[in-house]
């Protein structure tokens, strides 16, 4: 089967749908394809979208009703010494109704996403994993998938995520750096919404501790553990680099004990929350958690002749300030601007869309969380073996110290001020998203998901 | 058809993913890494080389793939509606 459109988009994950909704709207012929069964299904992420996220998000996601679970208002560090919490660092809070971050599930989210695309004319064809590009004389025109077929396009957006092959396979980009990964586990726990209510509340808890501890992935080492609260949940992570001091450590096997003593031997956990919560999921992924510090990263081309990369995909994931989905949607929508210029130009050569390019390195909050060197980086904690280095660290990300860090709020500041300017009713349209954000989690979502089963 | 493992609940794999990671013997040079990084025990070494054992619990999240330095794993996404899905990531 031979099929032509203007624009294919590879994912519909977070960002492929942005990209797709903004092409379907202006008129393009638009194709996602998606290789699992359910739109978010195989996207595993202890999932927290940043709050500036949703306010610089395409109209429709920010004027919408997505489908979240609890607003975080407050960041709770648990330092651990013995086996127990020996001090704390609350800091960093927002009052109702912002929020610092919002929780979610991948599936709703991204379904919810997927519809919006599919309702402005967008094509969705799940069940299809794109195996290959098609190339004439080094230009993209189209698709093949894992069915035989050939989709020709004038541009392909490639929204495939973090172990994306497609930019491999155009000679765009390489396999990540090692030395950029860190390798996760994760658990959803049923918990009351009373019970959560009671025990965390709006709040994500972190636990930090030394590397002879053993108890968490070590800062340095990885990303503490954490313990994010959804409406009637509670969901857990632990992350740890792959490569520690220039070796590939046994990751799989600390992440598993590292759960098992933290589990069995901190008392806020076994006493507290243990007796309420029932196990309903455990889980893994790899996330280039500092792929954004890596020049060479940096320096991958994210366009080409006939093809825009964007979001995991191009690594504009910044795990550490939770911007994987915001840099996806504000790239995802960069490029279906781009594709549209580009298709209406008839010309969709590299040279044209380079642009995709330079509004993309222009934009302040996604290169201010990838790159900005100034950016906390857990493995500064490492060197010296240096508790109080990483108090203070801690502090500086997930404290209030974070406030200070101007690249970053500077960039959103920057950002709010411009948007107040340019778009007349915006500071109503932000106050109204937060409230409905806060009713919907408050009393739970009702809108209708389209089921693919 | 689908499988579920004990050690993984709320996750489920769909048959028909076939065999989408693949080790070639002559480049893998034997230092293990991809058995110190898959949480799913993809791996087993025999002869001082690794080898696919079976990717019944793989979650396709690549670490061997990006922890294999003389590039000897082959890693492509599985067929479109097979593989690991769940509710819950």
């Amino acid at each position: 089967m031979n099929e032509d459109y203007d624009v294919i988009v590879v994912g519909a994950g977070f960002g492929g749908p942005v990209a797709a909704h903004r092409c379907a709207s202006a008129g393009l012929k638009t194709l996602m394809l998606e290789r699992s069964i359910t739109p978010g299904d195989k996207v595993i992420s202890g999932l927290a979208i940043p709050f500036y996220g949703f306010m610089y998000a395409p109209s429709f996601i920010r004027d919408g009703n997505p489908p979240l679970q609890r607003p975080i208002r407050q960041v709770i560090n648990n330092f651990i010494k013995d086996g127990e919490i020996y001090a704390t660092d609350t800091s960093l809070w927002l009052p109702p109704p912002l929020a610092l971050t919002y929780t979610a599930y991948c599936v709703p989210m991204c379904v919810w996403l997927a519809d919006r695309a599919v309702e402005a004319g967008a094509d969705l064809r799940t069940r299809t994993t794109a195996v290959d590009l098609v190339m004439e004389k080094g230009k993209v025109t189209g698709v093949v998938t894992d069915k035989g077929d050939t989709i020709r396009a004038k541009v392909v957006i490639d929204a495939a995520g973090t172990q994306d092959g497609l930019a491999l396979k155009a000679g765009l980009r390489k396999k990540l750096p090692i030395d950029t990964l860190e390798l996760y586990m994760l658990w959803d726990f049923d918990m009351s919404k009373q019970d959560v209510d009671s025990t965390i509340g709006n709040k994500v808890e972190f636990f930090c501790a030394m590397p002879d501890e053993k108890i968490v992935a070590p800062v340095g080492f990885g990303s503490t553990f954490y313990i994010f609260t959804y409406r009637e949940s509670i969901h857990p992570g632990l992350g740890q680099f792959i490569v520690t001091e220039d070796k590939v450590e046994s990751v799989a096997r600390h992440l598993e004990e590292y759960f098992e003593k933290f589990t069995t031997t901190v008392s806020r956990w076994r006493d507290d929350i243990a007796p309420k919560v029932k196990l309903r999921a455990k889980m893994f992924d790899v996330c280039p958690i500092y792929a954004g510090l890596d020049r060479s990263v940096r320096e991958m081309p994210i366009h080409g002749d006939g093809m825009m990369i964007i979001g995991d995909a191009a690594a504009m994931e910044s795990a550490a300030f939770g911007d994987g989905v915001p840099n996806a949607w504000f790239s995802a929508a960069i490029a279906g601007d781009v594709a549209v210029e580009a298709v209406k130009a008839g010309d969709t050569s590299a040279e044209f869309l380079r642009r995709y390019d330079e509004r993309v390195k222009a934009h302040g909050v996604i290169g201010a969380s990838l790159s900005d060197t100034r950016r906390y980086d857990m493995r500064w904690a490492l060197p010296g073996n240096d508790e109080r280095e990483m108090r203070r660290r801690a502090h500086e990300l997930f404290g209030r110290g974070v406030w200070r860090y101007r690249h970053i709020t500077g960039q959103v500041v920057r950002e709010a001020t411009s948007l107040l300017s340019h778009e007349p009713g915006v500071a109503a349209k932000w106050l109204k998203m937060f409230n409905r954000y806060n009713r919907n989690c408050e009393t739970g979502y009702s809108d209708t998901l389209s089921t693919y089963e | 058809m689908s499988m579920t493992y004990q050690e993984f609940p709320g996750v489920e794999w769909i048959e028909g993913a076939g065999d989408f990671i693949k080790v070639n013997a002559k480049k893998c040079d034997g230092c293990g890494n991809c058995i110190r990084v898959c949480l799913a025990k993809c791996y087993k070494m025999s002869g001082k080389k690794a080898h696919v054992d079976n990717l019944e619990r793989c979650m396709e999240c690549g670490a061997c793939w990006y922890s294999c330095l003389p590039d000897a794993i082959q890693f492509s996404w599985p067929p479109g509606g097979t593989g690991f899905r769940t509710m819950w990531g």
